[in-house]
């Protein structure tokens, strides 16, 4: 293929919905919800499946609050003074504190695939939220050249699926978490799908 | 795409359906969270083929179709 469009490779329809679900989740987890996206996570419709019932919790937990009281959820989840009750940062969860190998790991990645950490942002590139977008860029072709399942599984393997799945389970399980209880199980479920579903392509 | 490629793509297309990816209107939500402040990942300048993100007609019908 060449021309125009030869960077571009067909989006599968399973791959433009694991980009959008990944970039649910990077949305949900960078920051608390403005009152227009709180709005369409509340009208979202899972159907029957686990990742579907999952995600009906998740969007009638939407219709029961206020971007106001999920700055506050956010704040003490996430953030505190001195830290918040979670930690979402691959460094942590592998090696027990940020900034760590996992993060040297992760930017030298990047910058095989053409990635940077945007200006405006000043925490360490292995958040949770931060992974999420890089995979939903990998899945779209965002940063250029191929976005391959290959590159895909490769990212996943080493940055995402150690300890995604960990994390989720402990939002789930957290407190202070009410909203994003729901966002813990949607996680921990898509993240599930995504590792099973990349083993199909060994 | 080789025979192996395509068994691999068309088993996972039914693994996501039976899994519910598609049942649900993210759509919506999600590119309006995307597009949101936090992004933490951009094209580097200069280290692809200098492509970086284009909206060719192909990726605009994604957006539309992403909009329930």
């Amino acid at each position: 293929m060449s021309g125009v469009g030869s960077e571009y490779h067909n989006i599968a329809e399973e791959d433009a919905l694991r980009a959008q679900w990944y970039g649910l989740l990077a949305g949900l987890l960078a920051a608390p919800p403005t009152p227009e996206m709180l709005k369409k996570i509340g009208a979202i419709e899972g159907d029957e499946t686990a990742l579907g019932q999952a995600v009906n919790r998740l969007a009638a937990a939407a219709r029961g609050t206020t971007a106001d009281a999920l700055e506050d959820e956010f704040q003490i989840l996430f953030i505190g003074v001195g830290g918040g009750v979670l930690t979402p940062y691959g460094s942590y969860y592998l090696s027990g504190f940020t900034y760590e190998k996992p993060l040297a790991k992760l930017r030298i990645d990047m910058l095989r695939l053409g990635i940077t950490r945007a200006d405006d942002v000043y925490e360490p590139e292995d958040h949770i939220a931060s992974l999420c977008e890089i995979l939903s860029g990998l899945i779209t072709g965002k940063y250029g050249g191929s976005a391959d399942l290959a590159k895909q599984r490769a990212f996943f393997d080493v940055h995402v699926s150690p300890w995604a799945g960990l994390f989720f389970k402990d939002l789930e399980a957290a407190s202070g978490a009410d909203f994003y209880r729901p966002v813990g199980s949607v996680g921990r479920l898509f993240m599930e799908l995504e590792g099973q579903a990349f083993t199909m392509a060994a | 795409m080789s025979e192996k490629k395509k068994e691999t793509a068309v088993g996972r297309r039914v693994f996501f359906k039976k899994a519910g990816l598609g049942a649900s209107v993210i759509g919506a939500a999600a590119v309006g969270s995307a597009a949101k402040k936090s992004t933490a990942a951009e094209p580097s300048k200069g280290a692809s083929s200098g492509a970086g993100y284009r909206e060719t007609a192909h990726v605009r019908k994604y957006y539309d179709l992403a909009r329930f």
